[in-house]
């Protein structure tokens, strides 16, 4: 309403050319800029709903204890759910330990693969876009659909990995029943899943690198090891460092490969902390402690991200 | 773009949510209209297609009354879709629920009394052995607050593969196959089937398998007071029973790099296993295929020092506050599953109304017939709220005894102070929350 009010020219403005001029260009320019506005509030809606909303709740939530099966409101008990977690929850610790395991397996095998497929796929002079689109295809697939796709792949009996080992005389292997090979397994299924993406965000900053510079370090007498060491990954650094903030986000908060997989089995070895917190929250209806648990991981994950960054700066101010 | 254009898409944009906000209304009851009933289970298999022909039925018969449309969830997912949306008075009308979760949902307040529906018919109530009207009843014998109506019982016993089994000689007099019946023949026949990738036996459900057993040496999960004891003697003997098939007597296959039990059973690279009555469903599927079925059914052998088993029941619910229509056809479709249990018990089940057990129709389905022959002894899970962190421990103790990482002994030791510390939590908040509702 006060739009379509605004967009009307008021009597003083008709006094002369020039006034009517400028209060047009005026209301125009606000118009785009409020269009622009409503275009957002869509958006806006959905984001307030589903991200804020939920980030103020659960942080409210987190200072409470509030049972669903129990017939009762939140009631604020201060600290109690993080000292809980923090001190008196083994479970909370086990599956600390698991995402741990999981981040400090994936993130430098995400690195070094991503690094070497987009070197290869650099090199190459014809079929980059297809090899590129091939390993990227796999990221395009739900976790849904990629996790029932690999528990075949894993299937004891009649899988495709285990068919393959016994085709070359190798017995079976247990992949997701065994607790030392099941996050194994999880990270590699993880990896065929998102490596075509870290690899074409690496193979980016390959092309970034200006051809001259690599050919100066030719003409001083670099051999291409030397070039690659003392050219090519300090000048990727900054595109690496993003990746791997970005990837190590993205672990800590790995749900759905387990869940899907190993249902956080066998003995806990898988159950990481956001399956814990859907086990406390969506299992025992505990919502309160499972937000409490779900701070604890943000504050982990931004504590994480923070270090990072700050390498990132320090590595930026050293070149 | 103009301000006008993006003040009618904004406005569309608000018409569109609007509608999609608006609750589809549902039919009213006034005026001789159909009463709509919304009935949830997690009967997503083939024991789903039964239900359905029931509901199907029922439909046929009461147009003009009340219509029934029926949703399957998977069980994985079911109990938070119900809980959640009962909580929030939009769940479905009636719901199929296992007893060992009737607690949890009667402590959220979803689940109401159907006191009325046994009052209405005495000889109903007379229908259902007292063990199992105690397992819904959560107020007491002489008050009762009884929560759902049982549909069924399933208890677990033994699948054997009956030409196996005749290959070791556990026949009949008449040459028919026989399982075993003790704990020498069971061990007996395990071993001498184990060859060739073959196995005599393997687990299935390894929390089930030792609740199993549990009964037959003399244990318990909790005691006359609700106090967990997991790590009770009996239950020890049982675990390491368990364990023992595959880390002492080798007939059954190791978790890492063995033979599925369930998956081995059907391809029939295993010739027994322990598990539920529901699974008889997955097994007729194969009937068509196969020229004579080459499964068989009995109670487990006596492995313990006397029978035992494990057994629970799918029960019938009415979510509370409902309206005086809704729940009146509710009772009526309520009513109608349960006098229609020996239509269910073809879905692979054992009838929960003893006239339907007793029925030669019954007796007729041979699986179902003889499992049942072991309710005078099944154990039912304790009733608790915290049922699933009870169940949680289990399988944590099992799965470390059966991979040989600890003693039944201690993982069980461990089982008990892992629920102990949970149960004490749960007091604690229980009694917290209590006294901020008085102390104002």
């Amino acid at each position: 309403m006060s739009i379509v009010a605004q967009a009307q020219p008021d009597r003083a403005s008709l006094r002369s050319p020039l006034a009517v001029s400028q209060s047009r260009r005026s209301t125009t320019s606000f118009a785009r800029r409020a269009s622009g506005y409503l275009f957002l509030v869509p958006y806006g809606i959905v984001f307030a709903m589903f991200i804020v909303l939920p980030f103020v709740v659960s942080l409210v939530l987190a200072f409470c204890q509030y049972d669903l099966a129990a017939q009762r409101p939140p009631k604020f008990v201060g600290l109690r759910n993080f000292r809980e977690a923090l001190v008196g929850d083994p479970f909370f610790w086990k599956a600390v330990f698991v995402t741990f395991r999981y981040v400090a397996w994936i993130i430098p095998a995400q690195l070094v693969l991503s690094m070497l497929l987009a070197l290869g796929m650099n090199a190459m002079t014809r079929g980059r876009n297809t090899v590129r689109a091939m390993l990227f295809l796999p990221g395009m697939f739900s976790i849904a659909v990629t996790a029932i796709l690999w528990q075949w792949f894993y299937n004891q009996e009649f899988g495709l990995f285990n068919y393959l080992l016994k085709k070359v005389g190798i017995p079976g292997v247990p992949w997701l029943s065994s607790s030392n090979l099941a996050m194994v397994s999880i990270v590699l299924m993880s990896l065929w899943w998102t490596v075509g993406g870290s690899a074409a965000i690496v193979l980016t900053g390959l092309q970034q690198i200006p051809r001259q510079v690599l050919e100066a370090a030719s003409i001083d007498g670099a051999n291409p090891w030397q070039s690659f060491w003392q050219v090519t990954l300090p000048m990727l650094k900054p595109v690496l460092l993003f990746m791997v903030v970005m990837n190590t986000i993205g672990a800590f908060q790995m749900f759905a490969q387990s869940m899907l997989l190993t249902n956080g089995g066998p003995e806990m070895t898988t159950r990481g902390v956001v399956s814990l917190i859907y086990d406390t929250a969506f299992g025992d209806y505990r919502l309160g402690y499972g937000a409490a648990i779900s701070w604890l991981l943000f504050l982990l994950i931004v504590g994480f991200s923070l270090i990072q960054f700050l390498l990132i700066r320090r590595g930026a101010a050293g070149e | 773009m103009g301000a006008k254009t993006s003040l009618f898409l904004l406005a569309a944009l608000c018409l569109v949510l609007g509608i999609a906000r608006s609750e589809r209304a549902l039919p009213t009851s006034a005026g001789g209209k159909s009463v709509e009933i919304n009935f949830w289970n997690g009967f997503t298999g083939p024991d789903g297609r039964v239900m359905l022909e029931i509901v199907r039925r029922f439909n046929e018969e009461h147009v003009g009354q009340a219509h029934v449309t029926m949703q399957r969830i998977a069980w994985a997912t079911y109990y938070n879709k119900v809980m959640v949306s009962a909580l929030n008075a939009r769940g479905p009308d009636v719901f199929v629920l296992q007893a060992q979760s009737l607690s949890r949902k009667d402590r959220a307040g979803i689940v109401d009394s159907v006191d009325d529906v046994f009052d209405s018919d005495p000889k109903l109530l007379a229908d259902f052995d007292e063990s199992l009207l105690d397992r819904v009843n959560f107020g007491t014998r002489g008050q009762p607050r009884r929560i759902g109506v049982p549909l069924d019982i399933w208890p677990h016993g033994l699948y054997y593969n009956a030409e196996m089994l005749k290959s070791v000689g556990l026949t009949n007099p008449d040459g028919t196959a026989r399982a075993p019946q003790t704990r020498d023949e069971f061990l007996r026949a395990a071993d001498q089937l184990k060859h060739d990738g073959q196995w005599g036996f393997a687990f299935g459900n390894w929390a089930y398998n030792f609740m199993t057993l549990v009964p037959q040496f003399g244990g318990r999960l909790v005691d006359d007071a609700g106090n967990p004891t997991l790590d009770d003697p009996g239950n020890v003997a049982a675990l390491q029973f368990l364990a023992d098939l595959l880390l002492k007597y080798h007939v059954a296959p190791p978790p890492e790099g063995g033979v599925a039990g369930w998956t081995g059973f059907r391809q029939q690279r295993v010739a027994m296993v322990f598990d539920g009555i529901y699974m008889l469903g997955d097994l007729k599927r194969l009937d068509d295929r196969l020229d004579n079925p080459f499964y068989r059914a009995a109670p487990i052998p006596q492995l313990g020092s006397k029978p035992g088993t494990m057994a629970d029941s799918h029960v019938l619910c009415i979510r509370k506050g409902l309206t005086s229509d809704h729940r009146d056809a509710a009772k009526t479709f309520v009513r109608y599953v349960s006098d229609h249990s020996i239509d269910w018990a073809n879905a692979g089940q054992v009838p929960a109304r003893r006239s339907a057990r007793e029925s030669d129709a019954f007796k007729k389905l041979t699986a179902q017939y003889e499992f049942s022959r072991q309710l005078p002894y099944v154990m039912y899970p304790p009733r608790t709220p915290s049922f699933s962190e009870l169940q949680n421990a289990i399988n944590l103790a099992v799965e470390k005894a059966i991979r040989g990482r600890a003693s039944a002994a201690d993982a069980l030791r461990a089982a008990q102070e892992d629920y102990t510390r949970y149960l004490e939590r749960d007091r604690m908040e229980r009694e917290f929350t209590a006294h901020q509702e008085v102390a104002p």
